[in-house]
């Protein structure tokens, strides 16, 4: 009896060793090892920007003209939306930066907001774009708060998911701006490419928004966590956002640009994805 | 049965264990993997020379400027140092060298050399960079960089990384002293670098311009002030200058023109061509535009003895220091042009859209008080319609050799369009004394041409002052032939008329003498208005052909020869003067003497006037 016993043993190992084998056989060649934790898996709104010509005016706006003091840093552009400033074109969103005379500006842009048209409390936003370059260029993928909790800056907020210098070509910022921590003193983290440019290729700069958290992503690398522990005021990131593409040229964050600065400069933008 | 149960256990884990050594992820050779080829290291100087790397001084530089210095440096055990020398220094008036590999790298992998430097003074070197290898120097780049007296690290971008898969030339500099005085500098980490953040790039040629070149067949030119730019990390341009070998060079009409890969641009046909570039892919900012105009024929080479010229434009001369051939006086001036073209190794000055132009040679003034011409070939190129004009006008800057303050002066003088020729090389000698409002030519410094745009294509070639010497330094050429064959009235070589009077009173004011030149015999006439040769016995010169005569005059403008035969019958001819070149040899036919009877020639004459030297005057067949 006992003998049976054994060999019946002896039989179940071989097998759970013979499975183990062909575990081990049929993991050995994995070497992914990546572990992806995505919440926010549910697209909402996108714009893959495929349809020739103008941007789609169902999630877009304009901004014209050079705003209050050039929109408050004292910025060179005058935004219009002229085909010479914004187009789709080849499946990319176009936004060109030009040195020209143009009603009292010396340059000319173009800025689009989804206000109005698409807002959205929490979720996951990004943009797949590519970098203008050169001194003075200022490409930003932003968003601002509604009026439902209050109705003027920075007490609506304002989430920079990116902002570029053009004659910092490796470097992009994600900042938060609200109540006590506004301009100066928003609360900010760069990302510095190291062997290479944003300039040169695409790149995919993204937050995932939570109701205490905001994280800033570029590409696969989580680089920065924002949360009410770190902003010096009130957390304001807790009602309806917009979303702003824009490229200014100088201004109070980046300089001016000088005689060096390549024009026209072009900010491309190969889709906006919005998901919950 | 204990053993049983083991031995199937260590079977069971033996059999899975060869299962996975033997089945899993067994890799092939990958189609990716590279046979062993020119080494791929980027290292030059880290802590010492990269292996198989040597030293190479240029001939002329201070050859001890390079040390390894183990105190200076920016990490690691040691860095390069260079000590330039003061100006002058009899042992090498400036610092450089080559630094080279035995066997060539592949360097395609890499984007820029990088290294750490600093100097004792923020000294600018002059040229710094890599691909000199003392050879074809095919991928040379070079850049210049201002030194801090702190460590900063410096990137030179190599303009297409594809082109280097077996480079020996791995760094080369040249640095002279800063304001006369030596330094010295260091530089650390030298090594070939993958930053991956250098981008943006943009080739240039011609200094990015759109050149527009009217020229010839057999007219070279060359592309040059090659360059490439790239986007640094920093935000800041890097501009190197490069190598013809990086860029590939295209011309729109190779019947036209062709262009090498050196950038050497050959004109071969009439019509238009354009000539472009590309480096790696990315086309150059800058063209020539090639309007060729087909054949040329060079203006004639001038004959002036060098020691007689002051050349201000010819290839025949050494040219004085001249500013520019084109002033370019906006905004009234029209002019384009200026002295760059060269046809088959002829330099011409080519003016279009004339107006009015200058050249300017003040640097130092000319002192021409010796010079009695102004020598210039014009082509015109268009159209000559009535009334056209070109005059020349000679400025001199007075005894301050600046221009202005109240002691200028200028001439002009006026050739008229019936003078000058459409297709053809025109030579004028203007005597510098008709240039009336000139009062000194002991500061010359400019010379226009002034058409005010009644003609307006012109070209120009050896514009220069000149001399005639008044009394020549050689002897007159010794006459070959045979004696037989001759009958002389005055010569060396032969057996001269008996009797023959050589200053018959005839009442001239000329003076005759004989001064010996360079040894031989000649005869002098100062102050000629006319002067005779009474033959000894009457001559007939019938057999002979020619009349030949040397003569020589530095500062006559008329000079006549008669045959004077019995009655009196005397027949004149015209001898061209002044002798620009020396000693003139003169074959006269004797039928240009007719009606002079040959057979019973009695007297020679010469009218005109000057200082006038003759020898080898002589009949011959």
């Amino acid at each position: 009896m006992i003998h049976q016993f054994k060999i019946k043993a002896n039989t179940v190992l071989r097998k759970v060793f013979f499975l183990f084998t062909l575990l081990l056989l049929a993991s050995s060649c994995d070497t992914d090892e990546t572990q992806t934790v995505v919440k926010f898996k549910n697209l909402v709104m996108q714009d893959e920007f495929d349809a020739a010509g103008a941007p789609n005016s169902s999630i877009w706006n304009y901004n014209i003209g050079n705003g209050d003091n050039g929109w408050g840093n004292n910025e060179l552009q005058y935004y219009t939306d002229r085909p010479e400033n914004i187009k789709v074109e080849g499946g990319m969103l176009h936004i060109i930066a030009n040195k020209e005379s143009f009603l009292g500006s010396g340059y000319t842009s173009a800025k689009i907001l989804t206000k109005g048209k698409f807002e959205q409390k929490y979720g996951r936003f990004e943009a797949r774009i590519k970098l203008p370059w050169g001194q003075g260029l200022w490409p930003a993928f932003w968003m601002l708060g509604d009026t439902s909790n209050a109705s003027v800056w920075p007490e609506i907020g304002e989430i920079d998911i990116m902002e570029n210098r053009g004659q910092e070509p490796t470097l992009v910022n994600g900042t938060v701006h609200g109540p006590g921590y506004s301009g100066g003193e928003s609360i900010t983290k760069a990302y510095g490419l190291k062997n290479n440019r944003f300039d040169t290729d695409f790149h995919i700069f993204g937050i995932e928004w939570g109701e205490n958290y905001i994280n800033f992503y570029i590409d696969d690398v989580l680089y920065n966590q924002i949360t009410p522990a770190n902003v010096t005021g009130n957390w304001v990131f807790d009602h309806p956002f917009y979303i702003i593409i824009n490229l200014a040229v100088g201004g109070n964050y980046v300089g001016s640009p000088n005689t060096n600065t390549v024009f026209p400069q072009t900010m491309l933008v190969d889709y906006v994805r919005v998901y919950q | 049965m204990k053993t049983r149960k083991y031995i199937y256990t260590k079977i069971a884990f033996l059999l899975g264990f060869v299962f996975i050594v033997t089945v899993s992820c067994e890799r092939d050779l990958s189609s990716e993997a590279e046979l062993a080829g020119y080494s791929k290291a980027g290292d030059v100087f880290i802590d010492g020379f990269t292996g198989g790397l040597d030293y190479y001084p240029f001939g002329d530089s201070y050859f001890k400027a390079f040390t390894v210095d183990a105190e200076t440096k920016y990490d690691g055990t040691a860095a390069m140092r260079f000590d330039v020398p003061n100006v002058g220094d009899p042992t090498g008036a400036y610092a450089g060298a080559i630094f080279r590999l035995e066997t060539g790298r592949d360097l395609s992998g890499y984007d820029a050399l990088t290294f750490w430097a600093k100097g004792t003074t923020g000294g600018t070197i002059n040229e710094i960079g890599f691909g000199q290898d003392f050879g074809e120097n095919k991928y040379q780049v070079s850049t210049s960089f201002q030194l801090t007296t702190y460590w900063k690290k410096y990137i030179i971008p190599i303009p297409d990384a594809s082109k280097l898969t077996q480079e020996k030339g791995m760094f080369w500099y040249a640095e002279g002293p800063e304001n006369g005085m030596g330094y010295s500098f260091w530089i650390d980490d030298l090594q070939f670098e993958k930053l991956g953040t250098i981008a943006q790039p943009r080739p240039s040629i011609l200094g990015g311009k759109d050149v527009v070149q009217q020229t010839f067949i057999g007219s070279n030119i060359t592309v040059n002030q090659l360059t490439q730019t790239f986007n640094l990390a920093t935000g800041i341009d890097q501009t190197v200058s490069v190598a013809p070998a990086y860029f590939v060079f295209t011309s729109s009409n190779p019947s036209v023109a062709t262009v090498n890969e050196l950038g050497k641009v050959s004109i071969i046909g009439t019509g238009n061509a354009i000539i472009t570039a590309k480096l790696g892919g990315v086309t150059a900012k800058g063209s020539i535009s090639i309007q060729s105009l087909g054949d040329f024929t060079p203006a004639p080479t001038p004959t002036n003895n060098a020691s007689n010229v002051i050349s201000i434009f010819s290839d025949a001369y050494t040219n004085v220091p001249v500013e520019y051939y084109n002033g370019y006086y906006a905004p009234y001036q029209t002019t384009q042009g200026q002295a760059d073209i060269n046809i088959n190794g002829d330099n011409i000055i080519k003016y279009s859209q004339l107006n009015f132009v200058a050249s300017q040679f003040s640097q130092p003034t000319v002192d021409a008080s010796q010079m009695s011409y102004l020598h210039v070939d014009i082509q015109v190129e268009s159209q000559i319609n009535p009334g056209a004009y070109i005059k020349v006008q000679l400025g001199d800057f007075g005894d301050d050799g600046v221009y202005g303050g109240n002691n200028d002066s200028n001439g002009v003088y006026t050739i008229p369009g019936s003078a000058l020729s459409k297709g053809n090389w025109i030579g004028f000698n203007i005597p510098i004394s008709a240039l009336t409002g000139l009062t000194s030519r002991a500061h010359l410094a400019q010379i226009f041409f002034i058409s005010d745009a009644t003609i307006t294509d012109i070209l120009v070639d050896n514009m220069y002052f000149y001399k005639v010497p008044t009394a020549p330094t050689v002897a007159a050429p010794i006459p070959m032939v045979s004696a037989a064959n001759v009958i002389s009235v005055f010569s060396d070589a032969y057996t001269n008329i008996a009797g023959t009077d050589l200053n018959p009173g005839w009442g001239q004011a000329t003076v005759v003498t004989q001064v010996p030149i360079a040894g031989n015999n000649t005869l002098k006439y100062a102050g000629l208005n006319y002067q005779g040769i009474q033959l000894g016995t009457a001559q007939n010169v019938s057999a002979m052909t020619y009349l030949h005569i040397d003569y020589f005059t530095g500062n006559s403008n008329a000079l006549n020869a008669y045959l004077i035969s019995t009655g009196p019958v005397e027949k004149a001819k015209a001898l061209a003067v002044p002798t620009s070149s020396g000693w003139v040899s003169l074959e006269i036919p004797l039928s240009n003497f007719s009606p002079v009877n040959l057979a019973n020639v009695i007297q020679l004459k010469f009218d005109g006037n000057g200082d006038i030297y003759l020898d080898n005057i002589y009949f011959h067949n």
